[in-house]
């Protein structure tokens, strides 16, 4: 191999006009997904800093499938040179390969994996869709999913898990999320619909023969859809028309929302299972057990129950896990912000 | 809110010429990173397509042709000479985290949108072209020689 060894060194020289180059500090996980034969795409979300004085900090993440990275700029100390080799006739009627400075960095890109809840960015920002005695009580935000996910800096299959976990729907070129009011009557139609069509909701059915016989009680199709979508087991595509829900998961949101729906009055311990039983399958009656709502639930009496004031914990193990770690993601999302204002 | 994608991929990979620095910092591009205390002062050019020679690298233990590949001792000296007789002398290191060399993707025809005429309304793209494990660093003060490069 022919190096410029021999003859003392290599030459080296800088280009003129500099190329634009940004350096991006990559963890093990993103070097690896960049290795595989065919690497799935990535992206950068990012939104400006408003100058409103309650506006979020501005943020840009890498989102790589399944996961996001915050970015962070961090200048270096030292000049970092990205250099090309090339063949230069500079000194020389015969051209030499010589090495040439193209670009000049002075800051890099580092990524930081983020742990910020889809679920409780959603929340955040979707309007409530509410039930109260019988009236449909909801504010439009002529905003539809796509667009929701834009503004979430998470990747898309977190921020459709975090929709998934929400129960969050599309309606009328707006989204929404359920309140526990609303969930529970839809929950109450979908299992009197299942029972008056003969449905086992534990085996295969067709998603579209519970939506149509849900559809006289005025729920919007979404909504039914999401609630079918969040209560069906993992194996279940329910994108395709079939679905079969999850057995105890079924039971335990049945049993939470209802909970829920009392919004931490005390709810007596009896008539709370009583109707939890009447809102399921009469084969699932005897799942009824306070074990099965576990952690989301206290007594404040002997004789009754309530929710924890949490509000809307999730019985999701997976969500938890990313709940409990938020708070120091919010601070690092506060901090960054704070940096950028200067 | 704008989502930019970010190619793992470049469209147009640079094409590769003869590399002559050592196996160890050869990428399929070519790039290679270089790190440097400061910065390089000379005078400047009325020529933007061309390139100003400032010295030379000098990889001293590097010799293929005798060390085993994997001896890696040659990789604790290098050589920066730059200008009459400055000496700056460094190491080659491996990034504790390789760095993706980002840019904005050019246009399909393989042009580089012009300033001035760049394409309206169509959304920035972005291209990893290259991902360096490996950096030659020079992270002290440059020394003087006798009898050093003779340079512009």
């Amino acid at each position: 191999m022919a190096t410029q060894q021999d003859d003392g060194g290599v030459p080296f020289s800088m280009a003129h006009e500099m190329h634009q180059f940004r350096l991006l500090e990559l963890p093990p996980d993103i070097v690896e997904l960049l290795d595989a034969p065919n690497p799935s795409p990535l992206s950068i979300k990012s939104q400006a800093a408003s100058n409103a004085p309650d506006a979020k900090p501005a943020y840009a993440v890498l989102c790589a499938p399944g996961k996001a990275f915050q970015l962070r700029q961090v200048q270096t100390s030292n000049s970092l040179f990205i250099t090309q080799p090339t063949l230069d006739a500079h000194s020389n009627v015969i051209p030499i390969p010589v090495t040439r400075a193209v670009a000049l960095c002075t800051a890099t890109l580092e990524l930081h994996l983020s742990d910020a809840s889809a679920a409780t960015l959603l929340r955040d920002v979707l309007p409530l869709y509410d039930i109260v005695g019988g009236d449909v009580d909801a504010t439009q935000n002529r905003t539809g999913k796509a667009d929701i996910f834009e503004h979430v800096p998470l990747s898309e299959e977190q921020c459709e898990a975090g929709w998934n976990e929400v129960v969050a729907f599309e309606h009328e070129e707006s989204s929404y999320q359920p309140s526990a009011n609303a969930l529970s009557q839809v929950w109450r139609s979908i299992n009197a619909a299942a029972l008056a069509e003969g449905i086992k909701l534990d085996s295969q059915f067709l998603t579209g023969d519970i939506t149509r016989a849900v559809a006289e009680e005025c729920h919007p199709s979404g909504l039914v859809e999401s609630v079918l979508r969040h209560l069906s087991t993992k194996e279940a595509d329910c994108t395709g028309p079939w679905c079969c829900l999850d057995r105890s998961q079924t039971v335990a949101f049945a049993g939470r929302v209802l909970l829920e729906t009392k919004q931490g009055s005390d709810y007596l311990i009896a008539e709370f299972t009583d109707t939890w039983e009447d809102n399921l399958p009469d084969a699932w009656r005897k799942d009824v057990q306070l074990s099965a709502v576990e952690g989301v639930y206290d007594f404040p009496t002997m004789t009754t129950i309530r929710v924890k004031s949490k509000g809307y914990a999730s019985t999701d193990t997976s969500s938890e896990a990313t709940a409990a770690t938020k708070p120091s993601a919010r601070k690092w999302h506060e901090k960054f912000g704070k940096t950028r204002k200067k | 809110m704008p989502t930019i994608p970010l190619h793992p991929r470049p469209l147009v990979a640079p094409s590769p010429t003869e590399n002559p620095l050592p196996q160890l910092l050869h990428t399929p591009s070519g790039l290679a990173i270089l790190e440097l205390q400061g910065t390089f002062h000379f005078p400047p050019s009325s020529d933007p397509t061309g390139s100003t020679h400032l010295g030379k690298l000098v990889f001293p233990l590097y010799n293929p042709a005798l060390n085993d590949p994997s001896d890696t001792k040659w990789m604790k000296r290098v050589y920066l000479y730059v200008g009459k007789g400055q000496r700056m002398t460094g190491e080659c290191k491996k990034l504790s985290k390789p760095l993706g060399i980002v840019r904005k993707r050019k246009n399909v025809d393989g042009m580089e949108g012009v300033e001035g005429i760049e394409e309206e309304g169509k959304e920035e793209e972005l291209e990893i072209v290259e991902i360096v494990r490996w950096k030659i660093v020079f992270s002290s003060r440059p020394e003087p020689v006798g009898g050093g490069e003779e340079a512009e």
